[in-house]
C-alpha cells in the first residue's frame, strides 16, 4: 500500500497510447469474455469532496492493484458512493486525483469501466435488446457488435426469451440480470459497482459472484463497495475501511487480518468470564455468558501465554487460541482507534 | 461542437490541445458519436411507438375529415332536381331550359335541373293543385309559373317547392328566366341582344398601388404573413413537443439510469443529443403533416389556380429566401426547446418543473411585440439589432428576408448567433443537470441554480 501525498488537481495530458490499452487477444467463439485481459491499476490520490460544511470524502488514498477484487467497506453515509462518483466522473473532487495505469484518468477511460450505480434504473419503455444494444454504443461499441454481445449476454443470463419485452414488463429479478448484463456487456477492464448486491435476490447474488470470480480470473480489477462485511470477508483481495469519510485502513485482507489477528484470541471458560476485562494486557472483550466463550483483543505488546496465566488463576480454562478476527470486528476496532 | 466549457478539468481530464491536434481530433469523433447514439436512442424510442404515429395520422384524419367531408356531404346532397316550367308566355320556356341545361358542367356542387315545359291548362286552379300534389308525392321537386300578366306587372314567378332554402338553385332559375326575358324583351324592341351586350359591357379597375413605400408596405403584408405563419407553426409545434424536451430531460433522472449515461456520456452530449433527437421526432412529424397537406390540398389548389383569373399576386419567395425561413424554423425549434430542456434540467419530477414550464411558452410570444416596428422600418436599428437576439431572430429575420432581404452578413450572424445560443443552452442545462442529478428529492431555489451554474 502506498501512502501518496495530496496533490494538487492535476491536469497533465495524456497523449500517447495508455499503457493498458495493449490490444487484447478475444476469442469471438467464447460467450463473453476474453480469457486474459491486462487490467491497469487504479489509484485515487488524495481525494476530497466537500458539500458544503460536510466533508463526505475526506484526503482518502487508495491503490487497487490490476486484476484483484478491491472491497471499499463502511457504514451507510462513510462516503462510499461519493467516492466511486468521483472515480466514475459523476461528480468532480474538490483536491486529489484518480490514475489509471499511472496515468490520470481521462473521460474516454471510462469508457473501459463497468460501471454498476447503486441507484439502479434503465429505460423503462426500451426492450431488453434495444437498451443493451444502447449502453454497448453508447460505451463505444459499434452497432453491431453491440448486439451482437447483447444478445450472447441475454443468453447467458438465461434471459433471450426476454428480448424483444419492455423494461417495464420485466420482474425486478430480470431488470437487475439485465442492468448486471448491461454493466459488463462493453467486457471492461475495470469494474466498479456500488454496493452491487443490495436488492439482488439470492439467485442473481450467487449468478454475480460467480461473474466477479470469473472476472478476476481474466485478470480484470474489480472495485465495489459494501456494508455488509461477510461479503467483502468472502470475496476481497484488498480492501478499505472508510468511516466518515476517511479510509482509515487499507490493504490486504490476509494480510490485515494477520495483524489484527495476532492480538485476538477465543477463550472457552466456566467461572465469572466479566472479569477478563481486567486483566492485563486485555484491551477489549466481548463476552458471551449463554455460551461461556469470550473473545478478547490484547493490547499491542501483550503476550496471549502471560494473558492465558492470569486467567487460570480465575477460570476453568477449556479452551483458549488465537483467531483471526472477523473483518467486522477488524472494521468496529479500527474506528474505535481512529476517531 | 466544443468541448464542454463547463466542465472543470477534472483531475482525470487532460487539457485540450496538450495531446496534440489529433487527440483533440479523436475526442471530438468520439463525442459526437456518443451524441449520435444517445440522439439515435432519443429519436427512435419516440418513433416506435404507438402513440407517436397515432399523433402523426390523427391532424392529417382531422383535416381530411374538414376538407373531405363538406365536399362528400354536398355531393351527396347533389341530386337532380325535377323541375316542372309552366309556361304561360308560349315562348320563353324552351329558352329558359336550354340555360338551365347548358350551365351544367358535371363539376361544382350544384344540383343538376332537370326542366319539363308543360303549357298551362285552361283550368289554372285545378293545374296548380295538381302540380302541388305532385310536389307533396315527390314526384316532381319544384315547379314554377310563368305567368305574361304578372311578369309585366309585378316582374315575378310564382315558384313552389318542397324547400325553398336550396338557394342556389333558385337563383340560377331566376338569372335563366331573366336573361331569356330580357333578350325576348329587346328583340321585340327591335335591338339585337348581342349588341346590346356588347355595347353595356362594364368596365374593370385595375388597381397599382403608388406610394413611396407601396411596394415595400405590400411585401410588409406578405412578411407579416410569413413571421405570423412561422409563428404559429413554431407555437404548435413547440406547444406539442416542449413537453417532450422537458419530460426527455427528466427521464434518466426519474428512471435512475442517470448515473450509467453520464459516466459514459458527458451532460453535455446527452443534452445535445436529446435536443437533436426529439427535435427529429418532431421535424419527422412536421414533415409527414406537410406531405399530407401538400397531398390533400394539392388537387383542389391547382384547380383553383387553373381557374384564377390571371395576375394573382402571391407572395413570390425564391429557393435561397426559402432555405434561410427553413433553417430559422428549425434553429427556432431548438432555441425554444432548448429553454424547455433548462427547465427539465433543474428539478427531479415533472411536478417540480411544471410551475416554471411556462417560461418557455413565453419566450416564443416575445418575438410577435417586434413584428409592427420591423415590418415598418427593416432597416432601421431597432429591427437589425433584435433580429439578431437568439430568441426574437427564429421569427423576426425571417420576416425582414421577405420584407427587404437584409444583407448576407446580418443573416449569417443570426445564423451563427442562434446556433451559438443553442449551445450556450446546452451547455448551461449540461452544467445545472450535473449538479442537479445527485440532488434527489431537492428542489433548487433559483439562488442554488445559480451557485450550480456557476460552480459545477
Amino acid at each position: 500500500m502506498s501512502v501518496k501525498t495530496n496533490l494538487p488537481c492535476r491536469s497533465d495530458g495524456t497523449g500517447g497510447v495508455r499503457a493498458w490499452e495493449i490490444p487484447t487477444v478475444r476469442h469471438p467463439s467464447l460467450p463473453v469474455s476474453s480469457p486474459r485481459v491486462t487490467a491497469p491499476t487504479l489509484e485515487l490520490v488524495g481525494l476530497r469532496k466537500a458539500f458544503g460544511d460536510f466533508v463526505a470524502v475526506d484526503d482518502v488514498s487508495l491503490t487497487v492493484p490490476a486484476g484483484t477484487i478491491f472491497g471499499l467497506l463502511g457504514p451507510n453515509g462513510a462516503g462510499k458512493s461519493t467516492t466511486i462518483r468521483m472515480i466514475m466522473d459523476i461528480i468532480a473532487p474538490d483536491r486529489g486525483e484518480i490514475r489509471l495505469a499511472g496515468r490520470p484518468r481521462t473521460r474516454a477511460d471510462l469508457e473501459r469501466i463497468g460501471y454498476l450505480p447503486e441507484e439502479r434504473g434503465l429505460y423503462r419503455k426500451m426492450t431488453v435488446l434495444d437498451h443493451l444494444a444502447f449502453l454497448g454504443e453508447l460505451h463505444g461499441l459499434s452497432h453491431r457488435d453491440a448486439r451482437e454481445r447483447s444478445t450472447r449476454w441475454l443468453e447467458r443470463m438465461e434471459i433471450a426469451d426476454r428480448a424483444e419485452r419492455k423494461v417495464e414488463e420485466l420482474s425486478k429479478g430480470l431488470a437487475q440480470k439485465v442492468q448486471i448484463a448491461g454493466t459488463l456487456l462493453h467486457e471492461p477492464e475495470v469494474v466498479i459497482l456500488d454496493e452491487p448486491f443490495s436488492g439482488l435476490d439470492p439467485i442473481n447474488q450467487s449468478l454475480f459472484k460467480d461473474l466477479l470470480a470469473e472476472y478476476k480470473s481474466e485478470g480484470r480489477t474489480i472495485l465495489f463497495s459494501t456494508h455488509v462485511m461477510e461479503q467483502a470477508e468472502k470475496l476481497c483481495d484488498h480492501i478499505c475501511l472508510i468511516s466518515r469519510g476517511r479510509a482509515i485502513l487499507v490493504g490486504e485482507l490476509a494480510e490485515i487480518k494477520r495483524e489484527q489477528g495476532g492480538n485476538a484470541y477465543r477463550l472457552r471458560a466456566e467461572g465469572d468470564l466479566g472479569r477478563v476485562r481486567e486483566v492485563p494486557g486485555v484491551a477489549e472483550a466481548v463476552v458471551h455468558d449463554d455460551d461461556g466463550t469470550a473473545r478478547l483483543f490484547l493490547a499491542d505488546g501483550a503476550d496471549g501465554a502471560r494473558v492465558l496465566a492470569e486467567l487460570v488463576g480465575f477460570l476453568a480454562v477449556h479452551d483458549f487460541h488465537s483467531e483471526e478476527p472477523e473483518l467486522a470486528e477488524i472494521f468496529v476496532k479500527a474506528v474505535h482507534d481512529a476517531h | 461542437m466544443p468541448t464542454e466549457p463547463g466542465h472543470e478539468p477534472s483531475p482525470g481530464e487532460a487539457i485540450p490541445g496538450a495531446a496534440g491536434g489529433r487527440g483533440l481530433g479523436r475526442r471530438l469523433e468520439r463525442r459526437l458519436a456518443k451524441t449520435a447514439v444517445l440522439a439515435k436512442r432519443e429519436y427512435l424510442s419516440r418513433v416506435k411507438t404507438k402513440g407517436f404515429w397515432i399523433g402523426i395520422l390523427v391532424l392529417p384524419l382531422l383535416m381530411a375529415a374538414l376538407f373531405v367531408g363538406p365536399a362528400l356531404m354536398i355531393s351527396q346532397a347533389r341530386t337532380s332536381l325535377d323541375v316542372v316550367l309552366v309556361d304561360g308566355t308560349g315562348r320563353l320556356g324552351e329558352g329558359i331550359r336550354e340555360r338551365l341545361s347548358e350551365a351544367q358542367d358535371g363539376s361544382g356542387p350544384e344540383a343538376e335541373l332537370d326542366v319539363t315545359v308543360v303549357a298551362p291548362e285552361p283550368a289554372a286552379e285545378a293545374h296548380r293543385t295538381e302540380l302541388d300534389r305532385r310536389l307533396v308525392a315527390e314526384e316532381i321537386d319544384a315547379w314554377a309559373w310563368l305567368d305574361p300578366a304578372r311578369l309585366e306587372a309585378e316582374d315575378e314567378v310564382e315558384y313552389h317547392a318542397r324547400s325553398v332554402s336550396n338557394t342556389i338553385a333558385q337563383r340560377r332559375i331566376e338569372r335563366a328566366i331573366s336573361a331569356e326575358l330580357r333578350e325576348a324583351r329587346l328583340t321585340d324592341a327591335g335591338y339585337d341582344p348581342e349588341e346590346v351586350v356588347r355595347l353595356t359591357r362594364d368596365v374593370e379597375l385595375r388597381t397599382l398601388k403608388v406610394s413611396a413605400e407601396g411596394a415595400r408596405a405590400e411585401r410588409g403584408e406578405a412578411g407579416f404573413m410569413l413571421a405570423y405563419g412561422i409563428f404559429f407553426l413554431l407555437y404548435i409545434v413547440l406547444l406539442i413537443w416542449g413537453q417532450q424536451v422537458l419530460q426527455g430531460v427528466l427521464e434518466e433522472k426519474s428512471s435512475r439510469v442517470v448515473e450509467v449515461i453520464v459516466s459514459a456520456a458527458r451532460p453535455f452530449d446527452l443534452m445535445l443529443g436529446k435536443l437533436l433527437g426529439i427535435g427529429g421526432a418532431a421535424f419527422t412529424q412536421f414533415a409527414v403533416w406537410i406531405a399530407c397537406l401538400v397531398v390533400l390540398t394539392a388537387p383542389g389548389l391547382a384547380a383553383s389556380l387553373a381557374t384564377m383569373p390571371g395576375g394573382l399576386d402571391l407572395p413570390r419567395i425564391t429557393a435561397a429566401q426559402a432555405a434561410y425561413i427553413t433553417l430559422f424554423f428549425v434553429l427556432g425549434f431548438f432555441v425554444y426547446s432548448s429553454m424547455y430542456a433548462a427547465v427539465g434540467s433543474a428539478f427531479n419530477s415533472l411536478q417540480e418543473a411544471q410551475n416554471l414550464s411556462t417560461i418557455p411558452t413565453f419566450s416564443i410570444i416575445a418575438p410577435m411585440f417586434f413584428l409592427f416596428p420591423v415590418i415598418n422600418d427593416p432597416g432601421s436599428t431597432l429591427a437589425v439589432v433584435a433580429s439578431l437576439v437568439p430568441l426574437l431572430s427564429p421569427i423576426l429575420m425571417p420576416l425582414r428576408i421577405a420584407v427587404e432581404v437584409p444583407p448576407a452578413w446580418q443573416i449569417w450572424a443570426a445564423i451563427l448567433l442562434t446556433a451559438g445560443f443553442v449551445l450556450f443552452m446546452v451547455w448551461l442545462c449540461a452544467r445545472i443537470y450535473r449538479v442537479g442529478i445527485l440532488m434527489y428529492g431537492k428542489k433548487p431555489t433559483i439562488r442554488e441554480l445559480v451557485r450550480w451554474i456557476r460552480y459545477a
